[in-house]
């Protein structure tokens, strides 16, 4: 059931990318307007979809270790939030990068928002319904506690909008290649960038720190160099140099362009590379 | 500190070089290169590959503080005052006829959009003004000085704590723990009283508990129950759930002989008086297997390689609850699971340092509030009669740093103040 919403939900996804494509080759406010009513509904049909299967997730922990009393239930709904593995992770991923650049189209109302949205969010929900085992898995000790939701959640808004900064970035690197004058001015796209790399640094700094406070009570290290937290430190180092380079240095445009790029590889081979290429505590390889 | 030295000395050069934000680029740049190394190689952030730029990297940071942290706290220490709010750039005029004083309708409309704002009368001119952001040049300052206050916290615990293992077997009592190859005394003991795992229906753990007692000389014994993800504290020491295995029972029978072996998972033991070893590989508390659909649970199991010397490995495997298997092993020796207990291994950490890095976690977030979330925003209106003796409102205003809030505000109030008349 969850799974068939979340197949209509990529379909979604994908049509609204290409229909704000479509909105920005004919200029088309009627179009756009039926992308963003159609990326407003398939996000609420994944929202609808995250809690039913957090939902199912409880109840099939519950049903092996019933909880007594008002707050052992409340302590197991926590536990049992679907960000456990892989599967959960890509669909999350998703979902924050729909969330994303409809927050940042309600603020720019630029269509291509709504191309790198729909597009990425659709990319990344087929990947996780085509190539993942999406069974519900009972949780290993050591991911019982409170940090799993919060390093999670501060951890892939981060790497959402990190997306769209990469989105925004291969935007104003293509057209300065192509020399088109199409599509949204390049001081926004500028602009962008920046806004979203600031927003994903925040919340990628959040996601280390809660990394670090949680390996702390489970295995008495804030920081043991395992390849995941090696490798979102090199993410950090990107984006602290990006930000750096454009506040106090003052740098514009295209090298700023190309940091957000490299920083989104980083980020691939944070979330991806590492768990799949290396062993470690982070590994989704089991 | 600069003012003694000429930018062309060389302590001057050194300086500029040490503030300079091109260093930090390009020790940002080299950190994330040497890390990337360190995904396969950790060893690397032990060497002067990275400790150099991490250390040339805290001296740039600590320079950029002492620069720049004396300006950036005069800076937030100056409140707007009437005389500098109407020095800022003007931005738009709105003019009322002269029979309609504005005043309280402005005063309430900036009130609403602004918030709170402050009002004074300089000659015949009221000036209203506000602004917001006026510690923001301090976030960059408190996002820094937090990452040292983190290093320092790191260097503490790497110089100042101490770190290994400790593995009890049910029944055990420790006085000392391994860490890094030497025995490290506890000063109190530390008791396994029990050790637990409980296991899914699919065989996976679900939780695993140490139920230890811990006693100093002289003082009266404390119970505590350490987990996964619930460490326990005890005099100086912290104690984490790290792993456990088994500890099986066998025994061992060639012809009339008979003794008792206790083998812990993964040790090779040799049977005494013989030149037989073995090791166990694997022991489960409940071997579960699918049978006509249902599952068929056979108790404990063991497997383990035995061999003799000169020979090849054998694996046996073993079921406590069906010794009669034992008659298909080979040899002289018959061996039969007698049970298991468990042992736990726990982690034993001293860090005195992990307070001043939880505390510069928490200084970063005031330090990103500010630097990222309180752009400086400063406004005013000035108020007053023309000669003609019309009213007309000068809006002035500036952000240097969030531009797009600032031109959405502009919109706005200017929006809202010619909706109430103006001209």
């Amino acid at each position: 059931m969850i799974s068939q919403i979340l197949g209509g939900v990529m379909l979604a996804y994908l049509a609204a990318g290409f229909l704000f494509l479509a909105a920005i080759l004919w200029s088309s406010p009627r179009l756009k307007s039926f992308a963003l009513g159609l990326l407003v509904g398939a996000l609420a049909a994944h929202t609808l979809a995250f809690f039913g299967r957090w939902l199912a997730s409880y109840l099939q922990a519950a049903a092996v270790t019933p909880p007594a009393g008002f707050l052992a239930k409340l302590q197991l709904i926590v536990y049992q939030a679907p960000l456990s593995n892989f599967y959960e992770s890509l669909v999350f991923f998703s979902w924050c990068v729909a969330a994303l650049s409809l927050l940042f189209l309600h603020r720019y109302a630029e269509s291509f928002l709504g191309v790198v949205g729909g597009l990425l969010a659709s990319l990344v929900l087929a990947y996780a319904s085509l190539g993942v085992d999406s069974r519900i898995k009972p949780l290993m000790p050591a991911l019982k506690s409170n940090w799993l939701l919060v390093h999670v959640i501060t951890c892939f808004v981060g790497y959402a909008a990190f997306g769209i900064a990469f989105g925004a970035a291969v935007l104003y690197l293509v057209r300065g290649f192509t020399k088109q004058s199409q599509g949204p001015a390049l001081p926004l796209l500028d602009r962008l960038i920046y806004r979203a790399a600031v927003i994903g640094f925040i919340f990628l700094t959040l996601g280390i720190l809660t990394g670090a406070v949680w390996a702390e009570t489970a295995w008495g290290r804030y920081w043991s160099w395992d390849p995941k937290e090696t490798a979102s430190l090199i993410t950090w180092f990107i984006y602290a140099a990006l930000l750096h380079a454009r506040l106090v240095q003052g740098w514009q445009g295209r090298p700023i362009a190309w940091l957000a790029v490299a920083g989104f590889g980083a980020v691939l081979f944070t979330y991806l590379g590492v768990s799949f290429l290396l062993p470690g505590l982070h590994s989704y390889l089991s | 500190m600069t003012q003694t030295s000429s930018p062309t000395s060389p302590l001057g050069r050194l300086w500029k070089t040490l503030t300079s934000l091109r260093l930090t680029l390009v020790l940002l740049i080299m950190l994330a290169l040497v890390s990337l190394v360190g995904t396969v190689r950790v060893e690397v952030f032990g060497t002067l590959w990275f400790l150099a730029p991490l250390g040339l990297l805290v001296l740039n940071l600590t320079a950029c503080l002492i620069r720049g942290l004396p300006q950036a706290l005069h800076r937030s220490r100056l409140r707007l005052t009437p005389e500098a709010a109407l020095e800022l750039p003007e931005r738009a005029r709105f003019a009322w006829p002269q029979n309609r004083a504005p005043h309280a309708w402005v005063e309430g409309t900036l009130r609403r959009e602004l918030g709170p704002l402050k009002k004074t009368v300089i000659g015949e001119e009221t000036v209203y003004f506000w602004e917001r952001g006026r510690f923001r040049p301090l976030g960059p300052y408190v996002v820094h000085l937090a990452l040292l206050v983190i290093l320092t916290g790191a260097l503490m615990g790497r110089f100042l704590g101490v770190e290994g293992s400790l593995t009890l077997t049910e029944g055990e009592t420790a006085q000392d723990f391994t860490a890094e190859g030497k025995e490290i005394p506890l000063a109190f003991q530390a008791h396994l009283d029990r050790f637990q795992v409980f296991f899914y229906p699919d065989g996976t753990p679900r939780e695993f508990r140490s139920d230890l007692t811990f006693t100093k000389p002289g003082g009266a014994p404390k119970q505590a129950v350490c987990r996964v993800n619930q460490p326990v504290s005890f005099g100086d020491y912290t104690f984490y759930q790290a792993s456990y295995g088994s500890v099986p029972r066998l025994e061992v029978k060639q012809g009339e002989n008979s003794q008792i072996i206790e083998a812990p998972e993964g040790q090779t033991v040799q049977i005494p008086g013989s030149q037989a070893r073995f090791r166990v590989l694997e022991y489960q508390p409940d071997l579960v297997m699918p049978e006509h659909g249902e599952e068929m649970h056979l108790g404990p199991a063991a497997r383990l390689a035995f061999w003799e010397d000169g020979e090849h490995p054998r694996l046996v495997v073993l079921l406590q609850k069906h010794p009669e298997l034992a008659d298909q092993q080979t040899g002289p020796y018959h061996l039969f699971l007698q049970g298991a207990k468990y042992f736990s291994v726990l982690q034993v950490k001293r860090d005195p340092g992990v307070w001043w890095v939880y505390a510069g976690f928490l200084l970063l977030l005031p330090g990103f509030y500010l630097a990222f979330l309180r752009p400086a925003e400063r406004w005013a209106l000035a108020l007053a009669r023309t000669p003609k003796g019309a009213w007309q409102a000068r809006l002035l205003g500036t952000a240097p740093r969030a531009r797009e809030t600032f031109q959405d505000r502009l919109k706005r109030l200017q929006e809202l103040l010619q909706k109430g008349g103006a001209a």
